[in-house]
Formats: C-alpha cells, structure tokens, sequence
C-alpha cells in the first residue's frame, strides 16, 4: 500500500473498514482520493453511509482497518493543527446561548484563518441578523449562521452532511451562490446529501456510495463523456440504457454515450442509473 | 504547533467553556450549595450538628462533585453539540484538563470555602445561643465546632470525591445520554455486587458473620446466646496499608487517566 500527496491530492481514504458493528461491516476496503479546487458531491440513499465516511474524514469515527489521511494528517489523532484546517457541518447544528458576535469572540480564534469582514458578509447574504442570543433563532437560521462561521474560518477541507435539510428555497438559492464563490483551488468542499437536485450545478465531481460501495467517483465531464441524458419518443435498445423513465414528451433516458453526444447531467437520473446497475456503471468509469 | 498543550489555545478553551454555558454552571453551582444549605440546615435540628457536617460534606464535595463532573462533559447529550465539542481545535490533553480544572478544582475550592462560611455561621449561631451562665455552657460551647478540613472524616471524603468525580466524568464519556443515571445505577449495581460476593466469601470462611465490609473488617457473631457478643476481625497492618494506598492514590490516578483515554478514543 502506498500513501502519498502531491500539490492536488488533499484526502485519501486507503481501504477503509468501517462498521458500528464488528460483525457487520459497512465499509470494506474502499479508496477514494479527492483533490483540491473541487466541490464534491456525495449522494446515496437514506443509511448509505455518507455520514459515516463524513465523520470518519473529520476523526469523529476511527477506521477499523486501513487508513485516511487529509492533508497528510490522520484524523482521528484529532490534532488541533489537523481541526483548524477542517471544518465540518453536521445535519443538526449546534449553537449556544450567545449573540453572533459572542459566538465569533469565542470560537474564532481557534480558526486561524478566520476573516471577520467575510463573516459578517456571508450572515448578510444569508439574511441572518439580529441582537437575539442564536439558540432563540429558527433552526434554518441556526443552520445559515454555521454555514457562514464555517466558510469564514477558511478552512482547507469543508464538509458539509445534509445542509440545504431545514433551508426554505430563497434560503437553498443563497447558499448555492455562496459555495459556488467560496470554492478557491487550495480548498476541497464535500456535500452530503440525498436531496440531489439541491446540487444541480454546484457540484463539479459526483460521488456515488451504496451499502458502504463506492459506486462512482467520477467529474461532471467525464459522465457527461460517457453518459447520454436525454429524452426519446422510444427506446431502441434497451440493452445500452441505464435508466428510463417516462416523460412528458415520451422517456428520459440514460444510456451509454456511444455517439460521443453533448448532453447535460442531470443528478437524479444518474443517481437511479448507477444505483440500478452498479456493476456495469463501475466497469465503465474503472 | 504544539499539539499538545498550548497556553494561548488552553485560554481560549477554558473562556470558551465558561462563558458559553456560564448560566447552566453558575445556576448548576448555586443549586448545589443551595443543596448543602438545605441539608445541613435541617439535619442539625433532626439529627444534630455532627452528622449534618459530615452528611452536608459527603453531599456536597462527593455527591456535587458527581454532578459538576457529569455537567462539564456533558456536550454528548446531542449529536451537534458532541459533534461541535470533539472538532474543535484544540487537544485532547487541553479538553481533558479543562474538565478536571473545573471539576476537581474549582467546584472543590468553591463548595469548601461555601462550606466553611456555612458551618462557621452556624456554629456562631449555636454558641451565641447558649446561655453564658448555664452550669453547662463550657462543655455544649466545646461540643460543637466548625469541621476540619484535616480531619478523618474530610480525608477520606476528599478521597471519595476523587473516585467518585473521576467516575462520573468515565461516565459520561461512555453513555451519551442521561450519563448520571446511568452511570449511579451502574455505580450502585458494582457496589452490590461487590458486597455480596464479599459477604459470601467471608460466610465461608468464618461461618456466622454479622457483618462484612469490602477491604475492611468482618464482623463475627461471638457465642449462641441470645444476644451474641460481636468480634471484628481486621485485615492485617500491612495489607490494610497497601489497600489505603490504593485507594487513596492508585485508583484516583488510575481513573483519572482513563478519562484521558476514554476522551482521546471517543467516537461520535
């Protein structure tokens, strides 16, 4: 096994085991390296594990066997000089009883990086404002003022379980343009979701996990190169689709990208694609 | 960077886990002085001024030490809080002593300096009550008096507080939810079990016992009269030492340790 790094390679996870359960594993031997200047989307079902690999990246859970190192530290060391270069959101957020600036007066000068000016802009975009103590706020306002912390304590690895979950729509709007412009080629931004429209056009690698498998680790471009997304009046052969459904104006499909066709990715067909015919999608991205 | 310990970072730690929660520990601390008030105040009228010293100081120092070391590493109780508490940067060592700072520290300093205030007022209360020219002013006055700190009583209830606080601190790194009740009834199962399987074996070695205390002595029913005389047997000088010793320093260090452990292997 070899472990290295280079200037793009942020986060390697070398065949991870992971499992609550001793007997029954939910990870076995899974590798996956990220890289820097990327948002990476990770989907899969209710109990896929996303979670889990989020809080295994973060040093929250220990590997049972194999390794993973973010930025040449092991996580679950739990080292400050690793935590200040990670920042990660959980589904359900936690905020004291204190004001946003008491808030920022006691947790910020753990983050080096942390830029007040930033922060203060971020809460306005996301319309968090107010004198109020932050546990008094609606759990979608206490969801954007941890989105705002984390993204001003610029941290090298953001990673993100379920964010858009208690955001109204302006609100998921918002937050889709600020990750857009926060995105800078030193940094590397995992989202966790199962709501997979919510990353339509903010992701630009797609990550697919199943029952502890990873079924696709691929850039929008090369499923975009490989995969055709588009809508036929009939389907032809069936045997090079990977997912139908029927529309409006006859099937969306998604079918093998044969002709080398330009088509736009659309997430949920491709997370239906993948997740019904893993096998054949794994042996088309090896 | 240090990694282990760093003064600027333990500041930063320390004011953050006083202010953050600073009405719960203030309101957390006040009720259990106000505990001790309460007991003390009534114990000296039912059972008198003797007992509610020594009850009111196992209360307050072991049993409010249980408490407070329950509370400070009480962040697990929900997914983010836990979540927010463990990813903070700052060490494992500085979150250990942190809690050990406020836990077997401050809230000892603080209950100690209550307790005196308290049992001096009291005491003042009692003396300034008795009547100068009773026939047995100077003995009441003398029988009543503030308790020392350096007593046999306040020596080994230090000792208690330790094992006890260290206990509660394991558990509420063990159990997530209500670690308190979890970890008393826990606390409460061991010590059954101990003294039972303590008594059996001393019922086997010395037949009809009165009584069995773990670590300590047996107690053994003299002659079958009806009212037998009682003997204790203690155990022998050198191995009482070597148990004091344990349980004085030993175990403390031991399980103060564990807590180290537990924090640094804790998964959320």
């Amino acid at each position: 096994m070899v472990y290295y790094l280079t200037n793009t390679l942020m986060l390697q996870v070398s065949n991870l085991s992971f499992g609550y359960n001793k007997k029954r594993l939910l990870y076995k031997d899974l590798s996956l390296s990220l890289e820097k200047g990327s948002i990476y989307g990770l989907l899969g079902k209710n109990g896929a594990g996303k979670s889990t690999l989020l809080k295994n990246l973060v040093g929250l859970l220990f590997p049972k066997k194999g390794h993973i190192s973010v930025n040449g530290f092991t996580p679950h060391k739990r080292q400050p000089a690793f935590l200040e270069t990670v920042y990660m959101i959980p589904e359900e957020v936690y905020v004291p009883s204190l004001t946003i600036s008491g808030y920022m007066k006691l947790y910020a000068p753990f983050y080096p990086g942390f830029d007040k000016e930033k922060f203060y802009q971020y809460l306005e975009q996301l319309e968090v404002t107010g004198p109020d103590k932050l546990n008094t706020l609606s759990f979608g306002q206490q969801k954007k003022f941890i989105i705002a912390f984390a993204f001003a304590c610029n941290t090298e690895v953001l990673l993100l379980d379920e964010p858009t979950n208690g955001l109204d729509i302006p609100s998921k709007i918002k937050f889709r343009k600020l990750i857009s412009s926060i995105l800078t080629e030193d940094r590397i931004i995992v989202i966790s979701t199962h709501q997979i429209r919510d990353l339509d056009h903010l992701i630009d690698q797609v990550i697919i996990i199943d029952q502890g498998d990873l079924l696709l680790k691929a850039s929008i471009d090369q499923i975009a190169t490989r995969l055709n997304f588009k809508v036929v009046g009939e389907i032809a052969d069936e045997n090079k689709v990977l997912y139908s459904e029927e529309s409006l104006k006859g099937y969306s499909i998604v079918a093998e990208n044969t002709d080398g066709e330009d088509s736009k990715v659309n997430l949920e067909h491709l997370f239906n694609a993948v997740t019904g015919n893993a096998e054949k999608v794994k042996s088309m991205f090896k | 960077m240090n990694n282990t310990f760093q003064v600027k970072r333990f500041g930063w730690l320390l004011r953050k886990t006083f202010l953050e929660r600073k009405v719960q520990t203030l309101g957390l601390t006040a009720l259990l002085l106000g505990i001790s008030l309460i007991i003390y105040a009534y114990c000296k009228t039912v059972v008198g001024f003797g007992p509610a010293q020594n009850l009111t100081f196992i209360w307050g120092l072991s049993g409010g030490g249980c408490f407070m070391a329950s509370f400070v590493f009480g962040y697990f109780g929900s997914n983010a809080s836990g979540i927010s508490y463990l990813t903070l940067p700052a060490s494992i060592f500085e979150k250990w002593l942190t809690g050990i700072l406020i836990g077997v520290i401050l809230y000892p300093i603080i209950f100690l300096l209550f307790f005196r205030l308290m049992d001096a007022g009291f005491v003042m209360m009692y003396h300034n009550s008795l009547d100068p020219a009773s026939f047995s002013y100077h003995s009441d006055y003398a029988s009543v008096y503030t308790l020392p700190f350096n007593g046999r009583v306040a020596l080994r209830v230090y000792n208690l507080f330790l094992i006890f606080t260290s206990i509660s601190f394991l558990g509420s790194l063990y159990f997530n939810k209500v670690s308190f009740v979890k970890v008393a009834l826990v606390f409460c199962a061991f010590c059954f079990f101990i003294f039972t399987l303590n008594w059996i074996i001393a019922k086997m070695f010395f037949g009809d016992i009165a009584g069995a205390f773990p670590f300590r002595e047996v107690s053994i029913s003299i002659g079958k009269s009806m009212n037998p005389e009682e003997g204790a047997i203690g155990m022998p000088e050198r191995i009482f030492q070597i148990t004091e010793f344990f349980f004085d320093y030993i175990m403390p260090v031991c399980l103060f340790t564990l807590v180290y452990l537990r924090l640094r292997e804790k998964e959320f």
